[in-house]
């Protein structure tokens, strides 16, 4: 059994993990339960982040922009000061460090990368300040403990978060007929209907018309947060029955009868359960986890799993990882930056992300360097989670990762940053051969590779190993 | 007000349907030509980039996004006021606009539209390269395509050994590379190595490390490239943020802010890539245009058509190139949105013959699959 598969569904083992004499059953262990986040630092609730949202829009929008109007300079001083004061520049690298530690610690590391692909398939792209604020905690309380629910029952809550509401613009969506609508002659926003159809749930192979966008968003107005003064955009999500369009709407052939906030739920059933959003999101699964261009032999047995258990994902998790295991030998799976990252850091364990209690802020200077390290190591690789381009997340196809950029900004990560992530104890040449042993077949031939730096303990000659290890074919794939 | 239909349509095609293709063998044509697409990502509002001032239903549709100060083009036209180097190079012919135009899409989802923009095809995600690399493939230009962003678009894909300019913080050496080179070994593993041949190749200034959140160096780096006789003879920038659902705003708002990058870009290109600009064409590619009413959030919903716009002294004249649909309820497209009546994929497709001296009728053929596409190369461009 390739040991590539721990790569290929999980992020290679750590050097106190041995390989299982069970690898299949290693992995479908993992999926019943939804294990604890380990980070010991903290962890902010998304109320409690949403709160720093409203405080830093409402600081800046209605505060500082006022009283600083002609003076430009004196207005960024205070800007800045309240970025501190509010954790704007903070909150998304503790994310980051959570996130981080799980993929590195978990005990239930296959889990965890079914985690990383439902928070990018329901992905929160770059908007406003959600990434600051809001795309982490989002991850951690709506994706996660859905993950043992079923596939509409993650919708539901996905689309009804204020998050997703806030990223594509529900709360400025007016039913025209209305009594809001009418009042301010006001009208819909159609994003929030099309991606729901387009990306979370059937895709354009469902066929749908401009006139479905339309009646999908009618039956979504309504679904808005709770705007006051104070607070702004970021009250509460409710459904405001004073914006919802009123009669009968037709989506995709069916009829949604004027039923209030009660049209959303029953829509989402249909379109989560429609057989053309099985195939879509199998399809999207296998490909994650298998190839680019997965085959009818590995979509079907997962489209087979979702519908026997009514849309289980934790049946459809372990369906897509037999297949997975079938197809271990057969396919190479190119892994986006994120994940190879994740993969050196916990076969290799490297210093990242920074303890907690380094993490640690005091809301009364910028986060240190230190603390920025990961996420602008993040960044740098081209693969800053949090901020997709584009509502539809991040790629899974290799040629959208394979550039000269792209590739050189591994090299780059690999010797000359990857070295000061090394930790003191794990700087011998023994090491990496023993992290080799444990994690690839070919280990000999790696390790022959790297031969000429082998009494070489300097960060260069880190830098000379980890720069041909971390770029082999075998670690960029698996 | 006299904007109806087909008022501007410039130079009838039957003259071009006679002529044939012959191109020149001159100097000129011996002169390196450089085509530079600017993706504008989001769905960028040719209302608001070149407003029809001529019809006082814009304003009245779009209250809270008029725009004031708006340069002059034409009776007709304006030009928002950001977009201030096109305005200057319109003085002397080096600018142009092609008005109510769209690649055949009218979906208007962003992803579907800018895989379409990209691939120049009809189903969304059917085709996996880019027109613009199967133009420098049919071509036969092999390695002279420069994208400025980190991952390589889809547009330039489909022709090998493309390069790209985003560095990293630090220096990256490169005999890294030849250490693992031969380790890459079988079908899979054919595209990581392609690409790390044209890194392999790079001239020594793309090796330095710069601040790539500095669009003013990178275009820079790309002018000094560009201006090299025997550098690229593509170059791709990718801007995004057109989208504005909200807060689009007039001269200072939203869409504004993302005109000043395309403004600056030119600009940068304009300055830096000195005679060489007499033979380079800068044109700008997007998804979908935007509705022509304002939406419940003072932005505008995804639409149709929309404009081009067009730099470079490889420009014709200045012109604003349109068969004008007009803004009539029942001319706008599903009552809604600018209407598109130029396949923008035929000025590409001219564009590319122009700049890879290739016949446009064999481009339309190999790059497009033979789809209708008139050729424009004679009025938009110098041939």
């Amino acid at each position: 059994m390739s040991l590539k598969f721990y790569r290929r569904v999980a992020f290679g083992l750590s050097l106190n993990e041995k390989p299982d004499k069970d690898p299949l059953n290693w992995a479908l262990n993992q999926l019943d339960t939804i294990p604890n986040l380990l980070w010991p630092g903290i962890i902010p609730t998304e109320k409690e982040l949403r709160k720093k949202y409203g405080e830093w829009v409402y600081g800046d929008r209605e505060v500082l922009r006022k009283k600083f109007k002609n003076d430009k300079h004196a207005y960024r001083k205070a800007k800045d000061e309240l970025r501190i004061k509010t954790g704007e520049r903070y909150f998304e690298l503790n994310e980051h460090a959570i996130r981080h530690y799980q993929t590195k610690y978990s005990k239930q590391p296959v889990f965890e990368r079914f985690w990383l692909f439902w928070g990018n398939h329901f992905a929160i792209s770059e908007k406003d300040f959600l990434a600051e604020f809001s795309t982490g905690p989002y991850q951690r309380e709506i994706i996660r403990p859905n993950m043992v629910k079923t596939f509409e029952e993650m919708v539901q809550s996905v689309t009804t978060s204020w998050c997703m509401i806030h990223h594509l613009d529900n709360s400025e969506s007016f039913g025209p007929n209305s009594k809001k609508g009418i009042e301010w002659r006001e009208t819909i926003n159609e994003n929030h209907a099309r991606e729901l159809l387009e990306l979370h749930t059937v895709s354009p192979n469902a066929g749908y018309t401009q006139d479905d966008v339309i009646q999908l968003a009618y039956i979504m107005t309504g679904w808005a947060h709770k705007w006051d003064r104070k607070n702004l955009e970021t009250g509460d999500i409710w459904f405001d029955q004073e914006m919802h369009q009123k009669g009968d709407k037709i989506v995709l052939g069916v009829k949604y009868k004027n039923d209030a906030k009660r049209e959303l739920t029953k829509v989402i059933h249909d379109l989560a359960t429609h057989p053309i959003c099985i195939k879509f999101v199998s399809t999207k699964l296998c490909r994650h986890f298998i190839t680019d261009e997965p085959t009818e032999d590995m979509i079907n047995p997962v489209i087979e799993a979702w519908n026997k258990s009514n849309g289980s994902l934790i049946e459809i998790h372990k369906a897509v990882i037999t297949q997975a295991y079938k197809h271990n030998e057969s396919t190479h799976k190119f892994h986006p930056p994120e994940i190879w990252l994740m993969q050196l850091s916990r076969m290799f364990d490297l210093n990242i992300p920074l303890s907690s209690e380094k993490m640690n802020y005091s809301f009364s200077s910028k986060p240190n360097r230190r603390q920025r390290q990961l996420s602008w190591i993040l960044r740098e690789i081209g693969h800053s989670p949090y901020r997709a381009k584009q509502p539809n997340g991040w790629s899974d196809f290799e040629a959208d990762w394979v550039s000269p950029e792209l590739l050189l900004r591994r090299f780059w990560f690999s010797s000359v940053e990857l070295p000061i992530l090394v930790k003191s104890g794990n700087r011998s040449h023994d090491f990496i051969l023993a992290c080799l042993k444990n994690n690839f077949e070919d280990h000999e031939n790696m390790a022959s590779l790297i031969e000429n730096f082998r009494f070489g303990t300097l960060d260069y000659d880190l830098g000379q190993k980890y720069g041909v290890i971390c770029n082999l074919p075998g670690v960029l794939k698996a | 007000m006299n904007c109806t239909r087909r008022n501007f349509l410039i130079g009838g095609s039957t003259t071009l349907f006679l002529s044939g293709y012959f191109p020149k063998i001159s100097f000129a044509s011996m002169q390196k030509k450089n085509l530079i697409i600017i993706s504008l990502r989001g769905g960028m509002d040719g209302l608001t980039a070149v407003p029809v001032i001529g019809d006082k239903r814009l304003k009245k549709l779009r209250k809270k996004l008029i725009l004031e100060d708006v340069l002059n083009l034409n009776s007709d036209f304006g030009l928002h006021p950001k977009l201030e180097i096109f305005h200057k190079l319109w003085q002397t012919n080096q600018a142009a606009f092609v008005h109510a135009t769209n690649i055949p899409y009218t979906g208007r989802s962003h992803f579907d539209g800018q895989n379409l923009m990209e691939t120049g095809a009809h189903i969304p995600y059917k085709e996996k390269t880019g027109w613009l690399g199967r133009g420098l493939l049919a071509s036969n230009i092999i390695g002279k395509g420069l994208a400025i962003s980190l991952p390589m678009p889809l547009l330039l894909r489909g022709v090998p050994q493309n390069n790209n300019f985003f560095p990293s913080p630090d220096f990256v050496e490169t005999n890294l590379i030849d250490q693992i080179y031969n380790e890459f070994n079988g079908e899979h593993n054919e595209l990581i190595k392609s690409t790390l041949d044209t890194i392999r190749q790079r001239p020594l200034s793309m090796q330095i490390a710069t601040d790539s959140d500095d669009r003013k160096k990178l275009a820079l780096e790309a002018a000094k490239q560009l201006k090299d006789q025997s550098g690229p003879r593509v170059a791709v920038f990718d801007l995004d943020g057109f989208d504005t659902h909200a807060a689009q705003g007039g001269v200072d708002g939203a869409h504004a802010d993302e005109l000043e990058e395309v403004n600056k870009i030119v600009t940068i290109l304009h300055e830096n890539l000195g005679q060489a600009f007499d033979n380079t064409l800068i044109l700008t590619l997007t998804e979908f245009g935007r509705t022509i009413k304002q939406n419940g959030g003072y932005g505008t919903e995804h639409g149709y058509g929309s404009a081009i716009l067009m730099a470079g002294g490889l420009l014709k004249k200045s012109q604003i190139y349109t068969d004008w649909p007009g803004l009539k309820k029942k001319e706008l497209f599903e009552g809604r949105d600018l209407n598109s009546t130029i396949d923008s994929r035929a000025i590409y497709n001219s564009a590319m013959s122009v700049c890879f001296n290739q016949d446009p009728e064999f481009l339309r053929k190999e790059v497009f699959w033979g789809d209708e596409l008139p050729d424009l190369s004679q009025e938009l461009f110098k041939i």
